[in-house]
């Protein structure tokens, strides 16, 4: 075998019911090289990374990996096997223990131990030994839940090393730094590279791939479109790999005529409510017309899930910018004050923010709207399931009664008891974040009819969604969020897959 | 329309439906049949005398602070929390409540047995509240788990009730105060309201499913309907006959019952009861609902202090002494009462009625235990197991409806 290649794909195809992931998969890595694996959110690039770190065996996807000349054939406790035989990998979300030390968390579960006790000194020396060898500026001693994100990826780029790794594989590792400490990983991974460490960059920005990484494969829907030598490569190529493809007929056609503009968001600044040194929203403005869908594009971690949840009152700290309803300035505290105003959020995570599953449609429907029904102290249930009924019939939520728990649901039904519950609350703007993901194409169908209704019958959308093609499919104009500001907002004829894609990585601004 | 046109039907499918019904509810049933073959044994092993009126009247008595706990302590775990301050707040306020009667009172209120009485229980209720609002406030506001707060609270009131009674027993015992707990509803009033509490269930049966029919709801086989009802109506009719024949309906079962009715209809009817589930059952749902986590927490544990407040008023005026062991372990018995009747600890299930039973359970355990000689160390044991096989009992029953 060639003992340049350090890793191969051969034919990796790998099936979950309904979906193709991956289809038929082949690359190869060279040994010492940086190689970055690029695509659209939903292009197969986790669940590759999933193969070679042994969360899914090597029984339940088709082809082979070769590793070292040899097929990788991970079994039941594959991920310690992946780590034994030198592949480690640093996730998106980190995987330290917060409360314990760097030392600690680099060497957990493998203590170095001296006649049954841990010790100390030698885990503390070692784990000093590895942070100097690749120049990580963390000592092995502060508690890991005193770093900012960068040093903790640091520390766990150190775990990774400690463990022997010959490929080390990063997900998306810049997706929660700021510009320095973005430049300091860069300078790490080159000298990873100098000491003969194999990585694997996993990146949807570009210009990331352009600094540090020597090849290049692009995935896009579970296909690997190309494998080529990054000089060899321009931006505007790499961006027509990633997302080029037609556009189908998915999207019902509607008439609409946009009012005049009900809802303006004006330069809104705002913090991280959990780390309040950061900003997550850093600049955006935007507005929306009555009957109007306006559709906000960004990858992930361009702030736009934060952007909603703050306008709703329930995430960021707003520290600058002004949030106008009809042209007076809201500035909602809770979800209440938001509901009252005329917002409604159909939140991106249905089942942990959405819904009460364990109990009826009727409920989950009438929840934000109790008031509505109640006097001073009685529900009148009459009035709820009156109202409750007529939602779900209009929305055809196909269920026995309004008393069956809501868990019991199909994924599309449990989207349209979201909506209708967002729905009897009488929004005049309505916000919906990924309203499509995990649903079936039928109910997605019905969904974007739905929002074609209502968008005729005066009310404005803003619609979050990652499926670019439905973004531009559903939307009357465009903005594109990157890294927590807004760039620009097409027009929609305007806004093509080329050019949302380079507004959202950075490439261009306007 | 009606009723007449579909009995041939009903009656066909009557026997499937009611197997249905019996096992979509396995486990309010189970709870009932776990009551009744506990009575079953007791009533044979005692030769009969434990289900005699006296022994009878005295078992409801005895549940009653427990379940005056218990009617609280659902919507306190339904919401994810936990409140171990309450039996102690009930002998706290049982100890403020006989020392206001005895030594207070006594010198500011002379020979005004009624008002001193009625001035009692609004202060204990008030003590109750205010206990319950300040561990709700540090709960919910300032985000400290309630397991932790009500916790400290406990130390806190042990310490109170030395602090009142300084080590000594205060009797509480004065007329009017003692009739709250000791006293009984005449004979003929009982059966006015053994009657009328019969009526409303009927009423409100046939009123339910002409709802149902107004909104076009498929209803339940009217002999699965009918059935409940005559049983909970004969239930209610052979208390009656059999306190009657003793003494009465006692005051304090009177007062639970329609404790016990107001919660019911507060956890099923109100803004205050759905969002309470709702909370349990998905905090962030329920906040992007725009419900106020910490504003109904803050309520719940106001009305847990109210009602330990009324339990710790029944304690004292049933026991007619404020000791300084008063009210330990009983929240214990609560939250046995609430995790028997099919409160589910992880939140967002559980039901009054469901405690209720719970209650009864414990009280009929105990009560037998407590009222044999032989069995003096067997009831040492249960104290200490009861929580634990409750809660035991509970996880199989549960995972065996999931499985059904």
């Amino acid at each position: 075998m060639d003992n340049d290649i350090i890793l191969e794909f051969k034919n990796v195809t790998k099936k979950f019911p309904g979906v193709v992931a991956l289809n038929d998969v082949s690359f190869k890595i060279r040994r010492g090289e940086i190689h970055g694996i690029c695509g659209e959110n939903g292009a197969g690039k986790s669940t590759l990374m999933k193969i070679l770190s042994g969360v899914y065996p090597h029984d339940t996807y088709d082809g082979s990996v070769i590793f070292n000349g040899e097929e990788l054939r991970l079994g039941d406790s594959a991920i310690k096997e992946a780590g034994n035989k030198g592949i480690a990998i640093v996730y998106q979300e980190l995987t330290l223990v917060p409360t314990m030390s760097v030392g600690e968390n680099v060497f957990l579960g493998r203590e170095p131990l001296e006649h049954g006790s841990i010790n100390w000194n030698k885990l503390y020396a070692d784990t000093r030994e590895i942070l100097t060898k690749y120049q990580l500026d963390v000592s092995p001693q502060v508690t890991v839940k005193n770093l900012g994100v960068g040093k903790m990826q640091m520390v766990e780029i150190a775990k990774a090393l400690s463990e022997k790794a010959s490929i080390l594989i990063l997900d998306e590792p810049t997706s929660a730094l700021s510009e320095t400490e973005i430049d300091k990983l860069m300078d790490i991974l080159e000298i990873l590279k100098s000491n003969g460490i194999t990585c694997i960059y996993i990146t949807h920005k570009l210009d990331e791939l352009f600094r540090v990484t020597d090849h290049v494969t692009v995935l896009r829907d579970g296909k690997e479109i190309v494998t080529q030598e990054t000089k060899a490569l321009t931006q505007e190529k790499l961006v027509s790999y990633m997302v080029g493809r037609e556009m189908k007929e998915r999207f019902p056609k509607s008439s609409r005529a946009p009012g005049d503009v009900v809802f303006k968001v004006e330069d809104l600044h705002a913090l991280d409510p959990n780390e309040t040194s950061r900003k997550v929203l850093n600049g955006v403005s935007f507005n929306v017309r009555k009957g109007e869908i306006l559709g906000i594009a960004g990858l992930m971690g361009a702030g736009r899930t934060e952007l909603v949840m703050t306008l709703f009152g329930e995430y960021g700290k707003i520290v600058n910018g002004k949030i106008l309803l009809n042209g007076q300035e809201i500035r909602p505290a809770n979800a209440r004050q938001a509901i009252d105003a005329g917002l409604s959020l159909v939140p991106e995570d249905r089942k942990g923010m959405g819904l009460v599953l364990i109990q009826s449609i009727l409920k989950n429907i009438s929840l934000p709207n109790l008031d509505q029904f109640s006097g001073f102290f009685r529900i009148d249930a009459d009035a709820e399931l009156k109202a409750s009924m007529a939602q779900s019939k209009s929305l055809t939520i196909k269920a026995p009664t309004l008393q069956v728990a809501v868990e019991t649901l199909s994924g599309g039904n449990q989207q349209k008891v979201v909506i209708s519950k967002w729905l009897l609350s009488k929004p005049v703007v309505l916000i919906m974040d990924d309203p499509t993901r995990g649903v079936d194409v039928g109910a997605k169908y019905e969904i974007y009819k739905l929002m074609n209704d209502l968008a005729e019958n005066g009310v404005a959308i803003i619609m979050i969604s990652s499926d670019l093609e439905e973004v531009l499919g559903m939307s009357d104009r465009v903005m594109v969020m990157c890294s927590g500001h807004s760039t620009t907002t097409l027009p929609v004829a305007e806004a093509t897959v080329e050019r949302v894609m380079s507004l959202a990585t950075g490439m261009s601004s306007s | 329309m009606g009723i007449s046109n579909q009995t041939v039907q009903d009656k066909t499918n009557f026997k499937s439906e009611l197997f249905q019904v019996l096992r979509l509810n396995v486990q309010t049933y189970t709870i009932l049949l776990a009551l009744i073959g506990i009575w079953a044994i007791f009533f044979f092993t005692t030769k009969g005398t434990y289900l005699a009126p006296q022994n009878i009247s005295n078992l409801f008595r005895q549940m009653s602070v427990t379940a005056f706990l218990a009617a609280g302590m659902v919507l306190v775990i339904v919401t994810g929390n936990i409140d171990l301050s309450v039996g102690k707040l009930a002998g706290f306020v049982s100890v403020v409540a006989a020392y206001l009667q005895a030594n207070f009172w006594y010198k500011y209120l002379p020979d005004q047995p009624l008002l001193s009485a009625v001035l009692t229980v609004i202060a204990s209720l008030l003590v109750g509240s205010l206990f319950g609002a300040i561990q709700g406030y540090i709960i919910s506001f300032l985000r400290v788990p309630s397991f932790i707060v009500t916790l400290g609270g406990q130390w806190l009131l042990t310490g109170l009730i030395l602090l009142v009674t300084a080590g000594k027993t205060i009797p509480a015992n004065q007329p009017w105060f003692s009739d709250i707990a000791q006293g009984y509803v005449p004979v003929t009033w009982g059966w006015i309201f053994c009657i009328v509490a019969i009526a409303f269930l009927f009423w409100n049966m046939f009123r339910s499913r002409q709802n149902k029919r107004k909104h076009g709801f498929e209803l339940q086989n009217i002999y699965i309907d009918l059935l409940a009802v005559v049983f909970a109506a004969v239930v209610i009719l052979v208390y009656v006959y059999n306190v009657n024949s003793y003494k009465g309906i006692q005051n304090p079962v009177l007062l639970l019952a329609i404790t016990a009715m107001i919660m019911i209809y507060v956890s099923n009817n109100t803004r205050f009861g759905r969002y309470s589930y709702a909370i349990g059952g998905n905090r962030d749902a329920a906040r992007l609902s725009g419900i106020s986590i910490s504003g109904m927490v803050f309520k719940i544990f106001v009305l847990m202090g109210f009602l330990s407040g009324v339990g710790g008023v029944v304690l004292a005026s049933y026991v007619g002494y404020g000791t300084t062991a008063a009210g330990a372990g009983y929240e214990l018995d609560a939250i046995a009462a609430c995790i028997l009747g099919g409160t589910s600890t992880l939140g967002g299930i559980g039901t009054i009625q469901g405690a209720m039973i719970g209650a009864l359970i414990i009280a009929s355990l105990s009560t037998r235990f407590a009222n044999d000689e032989r069995s003096a160390c067997m009831a040492i044991c249960f104290e200490g197991h009861r929580a634990g096989s409750g809660c035991a009992c509970r996880r199989v029953l549960q995972e065996e409806s999931i499985n059904y």
